[in-house]
């Protein structure tokens, strides 16, 4: 049986790859052994989320479609996967 | 390159110096005179080579260039050319070449040459030959200037050379005698046919590589310099970047890449939204499109490009305006780049709102306002690439 794989989607407008993006794309190179292969690795226009202060700061990571993660690091978006696979 | 009302003319000259010198005894100048429609190209080869030779090249295209655009007799202009050039020390004469093609008003050329190998006028892949008339001063008998007169057609070539073109191989095993205009006539007979539509630059790119094949090592036993002009329909491109300033005008600036006859480019992640959203088509931003510290490119049905905004037009500009573009641009800029140069009418839309997040303290860059640059990029790409650009704010 195929493994349920988590889809990740990187911000890269401009804000977002000024402060981390620019990091996070590498993310698939990073990932602890555990994780390999359960996670899908996407980059997105714009997500619009810096222009609105309620969300927080950059970067931003959208995570399975529906969670933002604001002023996202390796660890955030990881331990967010983490959850998506109850691991 | 220069728009004459319908026909669009693209003219590129190739350089290469002689090996050894530091300098290119050839001299190639052109310029477009807007109120008269017309555009004139003028390619000097000087007597000898290195320094004197490249003096005596760009002394003759600036005379040249302002006797004919003030329309003096020719005669009387080659006169004063000849009297005021320096005198060789060694050879005791003065000297320089030169071809000059005179685009006027609907597309009607005139040619004037003295002493260059005759230039190709090339229609339908032949070589047209147009009745030359000769005529030389009284003062300079030897000096023979040909003249020639035609009415150019959209998908026409003129190529003139000097004859380090010519004479490449001279002497040597291949080319005994010089690739001769014959040649050279042949080698760009093949190419159109392959390559029907190749641009002027990608021409005299080839002619010139060519002509060094033919010398030993692939070097440069003499200046070699190529002219090609090229009439044909004008090549559009539009790029829209920056959200419109005012929400509901979303739809009309989105419609904009609709019904348009060339090519479509998007720079900035918002715009690429706005444009994906007003017209149902999917953005897709693949991570493995990425380099050279600018964000990825992303793929959108029906556009050639899509990149992020501000920093891969702001790097655009800068790969634009540096004059000796030697490292290779990062990925997107790069594509912009190739993009731009394809294209002859270039028209930028571009939204004016501001993103608030851009004037963040905390960026570690300054990120610049979107207009500023478009404002900058219309300036080199008119001023140093000869293009016909607009600007339409939304």
């Amino acid at each position: 049986m195929t493994k349920k794989k988590v889809k990740v989607e990187i911000c890269v407008g401009t804000t977002c790859f000024l402060l981390g993006a620019s990091k996070l794309q590498e993310m698939e190179r990073f990932l602890p052994p555990d994780l390999t292969g359960r996670v899908e690795v996407q980059g997105t226009a714009c997500l619009g989320c810096c222009r609105n202060d309620n969300f927080g700061s950059a970067p931003f990571v959208k995570v399975d479609d529906t969670d933002v993660i604001a002023n996202a690091t390796l660890e955030k978006v990881i331990n967010r996967v983490r959850r998506s696979l109850n691991l | 390159m220069i728009l004459l009302e319908e026909t669009f003319i693209e003219i590129e000259c190739c350089q290469r110096i002689k090996t050894g010198e530091s300098v290119c005894g050839d001299d190639f100048r052109s310029i477009r005179l807007d109120d008269e429609s017309r555009c004139i190209s003028v390619l000097s080869d000087g007597l000898g080579s290195g320094i004197k030779d490249s003096l005596m090249a760009s002394m003759t295209t600036s005379m040249v260039l302002r006797f004919v655009s003030r329309d003096m007799e020719i005669i009387p202009s080659a006169e004063i050319i000849m009297d005021t050039l320096p005198v060789c020390e060694v050879r005791k004469i003065s000297y320089a070449t030169f071809t000059v093609a005179d685009i006027l008003a609907n597309d009607r050329v005139r040619i004037i040459e003295m002493d260059n190998p005759p230039y190709i006028h090339l229609r339908d892949g032949e070589d047209v030959q147009w009745e030359k008339q000769t005529v030389f001063s009284a003062a300079w008998p030897d000096r023979k200037l040909n003249l020639s007169k035609f009415k150019a057609v959209p998908g026409d070539r003129i190529i003139f050379f000097s004859d380090g073109v010519t004479q490449a191989g001279l002497g040597h095993s291949i080319a005994k005698f010089g690739w001769k205009r014959q040649g050279c006539l042949e080698f760009v007979q093949n190419i159109i046919k392959r390559e029907p539509n190749i641009s002027a630059r990608d021409l005299s790119h080839s002619i010139v590589a060519q002509a060094c094949t033919k010398n030993p090592g692939f070097s440069c036993i003499d200046d070699i310099s190529c002219t090609v002009i090229y009439f044909r329909k004008p090549r559009h491109i539009r790029l829209l970047t920056g959200p419109p300033f005012r929400n509901d005008k979303d739809r009309d600036f989105a419609k904009t890449v609709l019904d348009f006859n060339g090519r479509s480019v998007i720079c900035g992640g918002t715009t690429a939204g706005i444009v994906g959203r007003e017209l149902n088509r999917e953005v897709r931003t693949d991570l493995r499109l990425r380099g050279g510290g600018l964000p990825p490119i992303s793929t959108m049905k029906g556009i050639d490009l899509v990149t992020e905004g501000i920093l891969t037009l702001t790097e655009t500009d800068r790969q634009l305006e540096l004059d000796n573009r030697q490292q290779s641009a990062p990925l997107a800029a790069a594509k912009l780049i190739e993009l731009l140069q394809e294209s002859d009418v270039i028209e930028f839309i571009a939204g004016t709102r501001v993103n608030e997040a851009h004037q963040d303290p905390s960026l570690p860059v300054d990120l610049e306002i979107r207009r500023n640059i478009i404002k900058r990029l219309k300036t080199v790409l008119e001023n140093k690439y000869m293009k016909k650009v607009t600007i339409k704010y939304y």
